[in-house]
C-alpha cells in the first residue's frame, strides 16, 4: 500500500485503513465495496459534526449558514440542522431540498447575487426573506417585495491568493456601495447589511480581515435617509482545509478574524457561509482498478471513477486529493491513474509512484466532500458514485439502503 | 424533529410566533405547503407556505366582513361566486342569507377543502352540504374567463399574492370579474394589510379605477393578519351601494335574522372610512 500525498503511512498488508484524514474511524473499504459496489463516496456525518463544532468554537459569536452547494446532501443538512446550523441557499433546487427536510426557513439566507423573479418568489414562498444584491438592476427586482424582505449588499474583494476567486463574477466595489445604498433608500428597500466572499480555500485570513475592516467603515458611514441602520455583516466562506490530510488549525486561522470582528459596531450581528470547511473532510472516495496497461515506461491503471464523476473537483475546484493505493504491492514505479470515460482529459494522477496494482484493487481518496459529488456529471452515461452514509442523524427518516449504520 | 413553534415568514424584520401544542396535519400538495397545528390562544391554525390563513378563534372577523358587507349592501343577492376560501368559513356566512339561491366556490386545491372539513368543521358548519352550493376545483382565473353566468356578488378570498394566488390580483382577472358581474353586482377582495403592504392597495386601486364606476376599500382588523387593519376591496357599477343609510342596513340585518359575532350595520357603515394614509395611497 502506498500513500501518494503524504499523511500517515500504513502497514503494507493492511486492508483496514486508518488515515489521518479519514476521521479516525476504522473502515473496511474492501468489505464496503463487496457489499455496495464501486465507486463509492463514503460520507461520515460525525466528521460533519466535528467540523461544524470546531468552526463554531473558533468563531463564537458568528451564526454559521452552511453553503449547501459544497455538498448538497440530505444527511449533511439534517446533521447540521440538529447542530443548530443555518443554511445558505442559492437556487430553487436548494430551496426544495430544505423544504423536504422541514428546515425552518428563518434559518436560511439566499445568497445568489443574480436571481430571476421566479427565484425570489420561490424563496419567499418557502419563507426565506434575506437576499443578496450587488447592483441596481438586482435591487429593483425587489421593489414588489420590499415590504417583506431585507437585503445584504455583496461587496467584492478580489483575492488572487484564493484557490477559487469569487469576486470576479460577483460583488459591488466597496467604493460603489454608498451609491447603491442610496438607491435602496430611495426605493424604500431595507438593506440590513453587507456580505462578501473572499474566495474559497484561502491561504490565510488576511483578506477576511481586510474585508471586515472595509465593511466596518462602510457600516459606519452616515445614512440619514436609510430605511434602517445596517445591523448584519456576512463574512462568507473561504475557511480552508488541508488536502494533505493533516488536521488544520482552524482556531489559529480564525484568530485574526475574531480580532477584526471585535471592532464592529455593537449592533452588528455576524454571519458566515462555510461550505468546504464543513464538507471536505467528511467524504472519502473509494474507486477500483478496472483495467491496466503498460504504455511505454508507465503503468496505466483505469479506475471506475474519474474527473467527470467524483473527481470533477480536480477540474472545477482546482483541487487535488490525497490518493491511497490501498492494495499496491512491491516496488514503486511511475504510474498513471485514469478515469473511466473515453476522454483523454479524464486522468486523476500522472507520473505518481506506486507499487503494482491488480484489477479489483482499491484507491481510497479522503477529503472528497466539498465540490466533488456536487459537480459530478454522467458523461458517457456513466452513473455517479453511490453515496454511503455513516453516522446519519436518527431524525433522518430515510428508507434508504445507502445509509450504513455501523456497529 | 419535533416542532414546538411556528414562526410566520411573511416579513424579514417583524413577525408573529405561535406555540405549537400539536401538529395536526402537514402536507405538500402540488400547489402549496399546508400546515395545521393547535395553539392554545387561537385553537387550530392553518398556514399555507408559512403564512397564517385562518384560525378557529378569529376567523369570524374576516369571514363575516367579507361576506355580509356586500350581501347586505346588495339587498337581494341570489347568485354568489366565491374564488378561493377553501376553508369554507366564507361559505358558511353566505348560506346564512335566505335570498341566496346559488353559491359556486372555485378552489384551486382540492386537498385544502378536504383538510378544512376534517380540521376546521366549524368554519363550514355543514355549508359544504348545502343544496345551493357547488364546488368547482379549478384555477379561479380560468373559471372567470370562461363562465358566462351573471353573479350578484363575487368574493375573492385569495392567499398572499406570492404563490398561486398571484393571478387573483391581476388586472386581467379583475376585468373578467367585471364582465361577469350582474347589474347591481358587487365584487369584494382580500387586499392585505396596508401598514405592511401599501403597494398592494395602491396596485388594486389602480386596477379598479380603470374598470369600475365605483370602487373603494373597507377595513377590518383581524388579529392574526398582523400589522393592524386589513383592507378589503370593493368594486361595483352602482355608487349608491356603499352609501346606504344605517337604517336600511339595520332593517335588512334585522329581517335576515342572521347571528353574527363581528358584523353589525354600524360597523358596516364605518368600515368604509379609511385612514388618511390609505386614502392618499389610493388617490382619494
Ligand atoms: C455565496 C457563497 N457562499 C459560500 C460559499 C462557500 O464557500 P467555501 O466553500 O469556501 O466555504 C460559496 C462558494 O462558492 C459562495 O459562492
Amino acid at each position: 500500500m502506498t500513500d501518494l500525498r503524504g499523511g500517515g503511512s500504513l502497514p503494507a498488508d493492511s486492508t483496514l485503513a486508518v488515515h489521518p484524514a479519514l476521521g479516525g474511524r476504522e473502515t473496511d473499504w474492501h468489505a464496503l465495496v463487496r457489499t455496495h459496489g464501486s465507486p463509492l463516496l463514503v460520507l461520515d456525518c460525525d466528521i460533519i459534526r466535528r467540523q461544524y463544532r470546531k468552526l463554531a468554537q473558533a468563531l463564537p459569536d458568528v451564526s454559521l449558514y452552511y453553503a449547501i452547494k459544497a455538498l448538497p446532501n440530505r444527511a449533511v443538512i439534517a446533521t447540521l440542522a440538529e447542530e443548530g446550523c443555518g443554511f445558505d441557499i442559492a437556487t430553487n433546487g436548494e430551496v426544495a431540498m430544505l423544504e423536504q427536510l422541514f428546515i425552518e426557513p428563518r434559518r436560511t439566507i439566499h445568497t445568489h447575487p443574480i436571481k430571476r423573479d421566479l427565484d425570489i418568489r420561490t424563496a419567499l414562498r418557502y419563507g426565506c426573506t434575506t437576499f443578496v444584491v450587488d447592483n441596481v438592476d438586482e435591487l429593483e427586482k425587489f421593489i414588489p417585495y420590499r415590504h417583506r424582505v431585507a437585503l445584504l449588499v455583496r461587496v467584492s474583494f478580489p483575492n488572487p491568493s484564493a484557490r477559487v476567486d469569487l469576486s470576479r463574477k460577483f460583488g459591488c466595489a466597496a467604493d460603489d456601495v454608498p451609491a447603491l445604498l442610496k438607491e435602496a433608500d430611495a426605493l424604500g428597500i431595507h438593506v440590513k447589511g453587507l456580505s462578501f466572499h473572499v474566495g474559497s480555500q484561502v491561504a490565510d485570513a488576511g483578506m477576511h480581515v481586510y474585508a471586515i475592516r472595509r465593511c466596518t467603515e462602510l457600516l459606519r458611514l452616515p445614512r440619514p435617509d436609510a430605511v434602517a441602520p445596517m445591523s448584519v455583516i456576512d463574512i462568507g466562506g473561504g475557511f480552508p482545509v488541508n488536502y494533505d490530510g493533516s488536521i488544520e488549525d482552524i482556531d489559529a486561522f480564525c484568530a485574526p478574524i475574531r480580532t477584526a470582528l471585535a471592532e464592529l459596531p455593537s449592533n452588528v450581528r455576524v454571519l458566515a457561509e462555510p461550505g468546504r470547511y464543513i464538507a471536505a473532510p467528511a467524504m472519502t472516495c473509494v474507486t477500483s482498478v478496472v483495467g491496466r496497461a503498460r504504455r511505454g515506461e508507465r503503468m496505466w491503471y483505469y479506475l471506475d471513477d474519474g474527473v467527470y464523476n467524483s473527481f470533477s473537483g480536480q477540474i472545477y475546484d482546482h483541487t487535488r486529493y490525497p490518493l491511497i493505493a490501498l492494495d499496491a504491492q512491491g516496488e514503486s514505479r511511475p504510474s498513471v491513474l485514469a478515469g473511466p470515460t473515453c476522454d483523454s482529459i479524464d486522468v486523476i494522477a500522472e507520473d505518481i509512484l506506486i507499487g503494482e496494482m491488480q484489477i479489483g484493487d482499491l484507491i481510497v481518496a479522503p477529503m472528497m466532500g466539498a465540490y466533488t459529488a456536487a459537480t459530478a456529471t454522467t458523461f458517457n452515461s456513466l452513473p455517479r458514485a453511490r453515496v454511503l452514509t455513516l453516522a446519519a442523524p436518527a431524525s433522518l427518516d430515510v428508507d434508504d439502503s445507502n445509509v450504513v449504520r455501523l456497529a | 424533529m419535533a416542532r414546538n413553534e411556528f414562526a410566520e415568514t411573511l416579513y424579514d424584520s417583524y413577525g408573529q410566533r405561535f406555540a405549537i401544542d400539536e401538529v395536526c396535519f402537514e402536507s405538500r400538495t402540488e400547489v402549496q405547503h399546508l400546515l395545521i397545528f393547535h395553539n392554545a390562544k387561537f385553537g387550530r391554525v392553518m398556514a399555507l407556505d408559512g403564512v397564517v390563513q385562518t384560525t378557529q378563534r378569529d376567523e369570524f372577523y374576516y369571514h363575516e366582513m367579507l361576506a355580509h358587507v356586500p350581501l347586505f349592501a346588495h339587498g337581494q343577492p341570489r347568485r354568489v361566486l366565491i374564488i378561493g376560501g377553501g376553508d369554507g368559513g366564507l361559505l358558511r356566512e353566505v348560506v346564512k342569507h335566505r335570498s341566496v339561491e346559488h353559491v359556486t366556490k372555485v378552489e384551486i386545491d382540492a386537498a385544502v377543502v378536504e383538510m378544512a372539513k376534517t380540521w376546521f368543521p366549524d368554519h363550514s358548519r355543514g355549508a359544504f352540504d348545502d343544496p345551493r352550493f357547488h364546488l368547482v376545483i379549478a384555477d379561479g382565473a380560468e373559471f372567470v374567463r370562461t363562465t358566462e353566468d351573471p353573479w350578484d356578488v363575487i368574493m375573492i378570498d385569495s392567499t398572499d399574492p406570492i404563490g398561486p394566488g398571484e393571478v387573483l390580483f391581476s388586472n386581467d382577472f379583475y376585468r373578467q370579474c367585471q364582465r361577469i358581474l350582474a347589474p347591481g353586482g358587487i365584487m369584494v377582495t382580500q387586499n392585505g394589510v396596508p401598514f405592511m403592504q401599501l403597494d398592494e392597495v395602491r396596485k388594486s386601486a389602480r386596477a379598479f379605477r380603470d374598470l369600475f364606476a365605483d370602487w373603494h376599500f373597507y377595513g377590518v382588523a383581524v388579529p392574526t393578519y398582523i400589522g393592524g387593519m386589513m383592507t378589503l376591496g370593493w368594486a361595483t357599477e352602482d355608487a349608491g351601494l356603499r352609501q346606504l343609510p344605517l337604517e336600511v342596513l339595520e332593517e335588512r340585518f334585522a329581517s335576515a335574522e342572521i347571528d353574527t359575532r363581528y358584523y353589525t350595520p354600524a360597523i358596516h357603515r364605518g368600515a368604509f372610512a379609511l385612514p388618511r394614509f390609505v386614502e392618499e395611497a389610493i388617490g382619494k
